[in-house]
Order: structure tokens, then sequence, then C-alpha cells
């Protein structure tokens, strides 16, 4: 392992294959393809087998060499290695043989997936000599790197637009971030975002740290393979935003096959998005191999992007693997919200919802076959979109404290009790 | 008395910057020149980095120099002609 390296490679662009150095860079200067990091799995294959993974601590950072770091990671050491639970009452519920929720609604510290992405990119960008970090963000990116970077005490920068709700602005600003809302329509604002990472030279999360940023997300592959039994689930439903979780899920397992972590086999990856703002599920029913930006309308906020950055490699993912893109409605949004709750006890965000939804929606059609085991990824906690289902969950009955009124409640409820 | 020097007035120079861009045009705008048409009526110069056009849309990586000015009225008129434009990042706004 290098001290300058670690097990990465370079970054190598993923249209024409070119590499270039691993610094804070995140297109190809040649035609602009994304860049991706490559690793050197011979000498992984040396460092990284089943027992040391089993001999360190639960958390994503148990698989290093496969995380874009050179040293030991300095930000975020606490995160991941989440419940993957059995969801024995939501399988019977779905209509499937067996069912697993892996559940990032209490990932370590802010409640969602986001913190894998985070604390890996602030690791990388404390080894490269970052004092500031910084990212756009409308809810759970904002809030993990607010509060990553308060821990690892670097100097952060949010970008928010200026009609985000005051709730998720104070999770950013608790932590002391420099918190500034952007006036202006979504285009206007990604513009200025992508000018402002080109020209202070922070490590921008979503920018120009965004292939160290977008590994993290392998760590939820290699725990659900590993929680697993040390297997590849045959079918995984991810929510897709950008599509970049979906890819990096499918990218940790075939780094689990080389490596031999786990036996070959065949799994398909599926994708879900809400109705709102589905242009990558549109372009997988249709057959395409590229999508067609939109304006997004949903009540899945954290998944609402029009134009995903990568939604065409995505869609090379599903297509590989056999597996299938849907959509659902923000009914159905909530319908799988209330799914989950009621049955495991869950409480997701609107994505979570989304992935229940498009989940029933594929088992009912026969795409996840009834006889199957499914793992459902939760990416974000419910409590952050409180207002989705605020009027949508039924309301409390009040009562003064007094036995008759209760028992005037239960002889609506469960009469045969009030009769004995 | 020694004839003082004539010197020629050196025109001031504008910072060329540049941006990069990924353009989507929809079917409508297939057959249209767009990008010789932009680099006709701005002082900018175009160079494409990647593209594919089919029957439903054409989507092109462009890289764009010029005047700060210049660049933020091609990008308005591309638009205001129906053409989505994002930063080559595409989405830097996420959840």
């Amino acid at each position: 392992m290098s001290d300058k390296q670690g097990f990465m490679k370079a970054l190598k662009c993923r249209e024409c294959g070119r590499e270039v150095p691993l610094t804070a860079t995140h297109v190809c200067e040649f035609d602009f393809g994304p860049l991706e990091v490559a690793y050197d799995y011979e000498l992984i294959k040396k460092s990284l087998t089943r027992e040391v993974i089993c001999s360190r601590p639960q958390t994503m950072w148990r698989y290093r060499e496969l995380l874009p770091i050179a040293g030991e990671p300095t930000v975020g050491r606490q995160v991941g290695y989440t419940p993957l639970v059995k969801a024995d009452r939501l399988a019977k519920a779905l209509g499937i043989r067996e069912l697993w929720v892996k559940n990032d609604a209490v990932n370590y510290p802010t409640l969602s997936f986001k913190d894998r992405v985070v604390s890996v990119a602030l690791s990388r960008s404390v080894e490269l000599g970052f004092k500031t970090v910084a990212c756009a963000s409308t809810g759970n990116l904002a809030n993990s790197v607010a509060a990553n970077a308060a821990a690892a005490g670097l100097d952060a920068y949010v970008f928010i637009p200026s009609d985000l709700e005051l709730g998720k602005v104070v999770n950013s600003l608790v932590y002391g971030a420099n918190v500034i809302s952007i006036k202006g329509h979504y285009d206007e604002v990604n513009r200025l975002c992508a000018e402002i990472a080109g020209k202070y030279g922070w490590a921008f999360v979503n920018v120009n740290m965004r292939p160290y940023y977008a590994e993290g997300s392998k760590s939820m592959g290699f725990e659900i393979a590993e929680q697993s039994g040390w297997r590849v689930p045959e079918h995984t439903v991810v929510p897709m935003a950008s599509g970049s979780l979906l890819t990096k899920i499918h990218k940790a397992y075939q780094e689990f096959t080389k490596l031999g972590l786990v036996p070959e086999s065949k799994w398909k990856v599926h994708g879900a998005q809400a109705t709102g703002c589905s242009p990558i599920s549109v372009a997988q029913k249709a057959g395409l191999d590229f999508f067609k930006p939109v304006k997004p309308n949903t009540i899945a906020k954290s998944l609402a992007i029009g134009t995903p950055a990568d939604g065409f490699y995505a869609l090379k993912v599903m297509k590989e693997t056999g597996g299938h893109g849907d959509d659902v409605s923000d009914d159905e949004i909530r319908d799988g919200i209330r799914l989950l709750a009621e049955n495991e006890g869950i409480f997701a965000e609107t994505a979570g919802g989304v992935t229940v939804g498009v989940a029933k929606k594929l088992i009912a059609s026969g795409k996840i076959p009834a006889g199957s085991s499914a793992v459902l990824c939760i990416t974000g906690n419910g409590l952050k979109t409180l207002e989705a289902m605020t009027g949508h969950v039924g309301s409390t009955r009040e009562i003064r404290p007094s036995l008759r009124e209760f028992e005037a409640v239960m002889a609506q409820d469960k009469p045969e009790l009030v009769a004995r | 008395m020694a004839a003082s020097k004539k010197t020629k007035p050196v025109a001031k120079k504008t910072a060329l910057q540049s941006s990069r861009m990924w353009l989507m045009y929809p079917p409508k705008l297939i057959k249209h020149p767009v990008i010789w048409e932009l680099g006709h009526k701005f002082a900018v110069t175009t160079n494409v980095r990647q593209a594919s056009v089919t029957d439903e849309i054409g989507i092109v990586c462009l890289e764009l120099e010029g005047p700060a000015s210049e660049l933020t009225a091609s990008v308005k008129w591309l638009k205001k002609l129906g053409v989505n434009v994002e930063p080559v990042e595409l989405s830097t706004m996420e959840s």
C-alpha cells in the first residue's frame, strides 16, 4: 500500500478510459466524461479477506481498502454498518417469500445514507490538504456536510435554495456551517454552484470531490452482501436521484465477487423513482439508453433531480443485470411509508416510500418473482420529511380524564373489551 | 527638443472565460444548426467534446470560450431557443 494513494491507482474517465492523477477533479479534460476511482485489485486481494473484515469495528470503514482514501479515515469514523432487517411482515404485505430492509434511516450521525459519501469525501479532502468543504443541497447532504465538518474541525459552506423549509435550514445551521441561500431558478442555482466550485478551490463534495464522494455509496452494497451471509441478494431495489447509488451498489457487488469475498452469482438491481421526477425509470421502461430531462414535481424532494448525472450509467446497470425501473405517485409514496412503518416499525423519509412503492409494483407485476428474496434500500429518516405525511396518518382522539369517555372510544374500536 | 514619442493606444483586453456545458435539444431543434448560429451571433469559440443525436433528443457536450458577458448572453439565447443548458457536472444541487 502506497502512503500517497493507498489502494487507489488513478482517476479514470468513464467514457474514454484515460487516467489522471488522484487530485480534486471530477471531469476528464479530453471529453468531459465523469471520472471514477480505479483501484489496484491485486494488491487489495492480498490484504482484504472475510477474516480481516470481521476483525474490524462494525462501521463502513471495515472495507477501507475498497474506499478511496490513502491512509486511515479521519472524518466520520463511526458511520455505517446499519441494520439489515428481516422484514417478514412487510414481505407478507407485498406478497414475496423473503424481504430485507437495509435501514440507513438510522445511519450515524445525521440519519441518512449521505453520511457514507460525506465521510469519504471529507476524509479524502483532509488528505488532499483542504481546510474548507462545501456542498449544494436541499436537505440530507447539507446536514451531513455540516455535521461531519463540525466534528472534523473543517470550515463548511452550504448552498441552499432560498425557498427551503426552515426546519431543514436549522439542521445545517446548528452545526455552525456557513449557510448561503440562493434566490433563483434551479438551473441558475446549479450553474452558480458549478462556478463557485471551479473558482474557490474548496473541496466541493459533490463537484470536484465527486469521484471520491460517490465511492462512499459502495459501502451500503458491501454491508448488504456481508449481512446477507456473504452473498449478493437476488434482487436489490434502490431509490434513484442522480442514479449514483444504484451504480455504486452494483459496483460493490462486482468488487466483492472479483475479490472472492462472495461466490459468483447473478443479481438484479432495480431502480425506483417518483412519478413526478422519473427521467430514469421512464427511459428504462421505454427501453432507451438515454433519459430526457424533466422539471421535478413530487413530494420526494430528496430524489427530485431532473437531469440525473448518473442516469445514463444507472440505465446501463439495470440493462446489464436484467433489473427494472419503475415509479410511483405521491399517494403511493405515502402508502409505501405507511406500509414500512406499520409492518416493520421503520419510519422512512419519502425516498423510502418510493422504494417500498416501486418494490410493491415490481412484485405485483412479477418482475421480482413472488418466490424470490429482495433487499430494499432505505436511505433516510422520516423525521426529516414530516410535512409529507402531515394530514395523511389519521389524527388523535382527545378525551377528558374520564374512564367513561375512554370507554366511549373503546366501544368503537374494541366493543368486546368494554362489554366485559 | 526631441519630439515626444507617439505611442499607439493599446486596446483594452477583455479577459476570456470558458464554460463547459451539456446542451439537450428537443426533437424540433435537432435539424437546427444551433452551434453554428451561436458562433455567429456571439463572440464565443465553440468546441464540441461529445455528442449524441437521435430522433428523440440531441445531446451535446460543449466548451464555450469568450468574454463573461458573451457567455451569459449565449446561455440566455440557447435557453430562449428551447435548449436545456446544464453545467457539465449536471446536478450540483442534491438532496
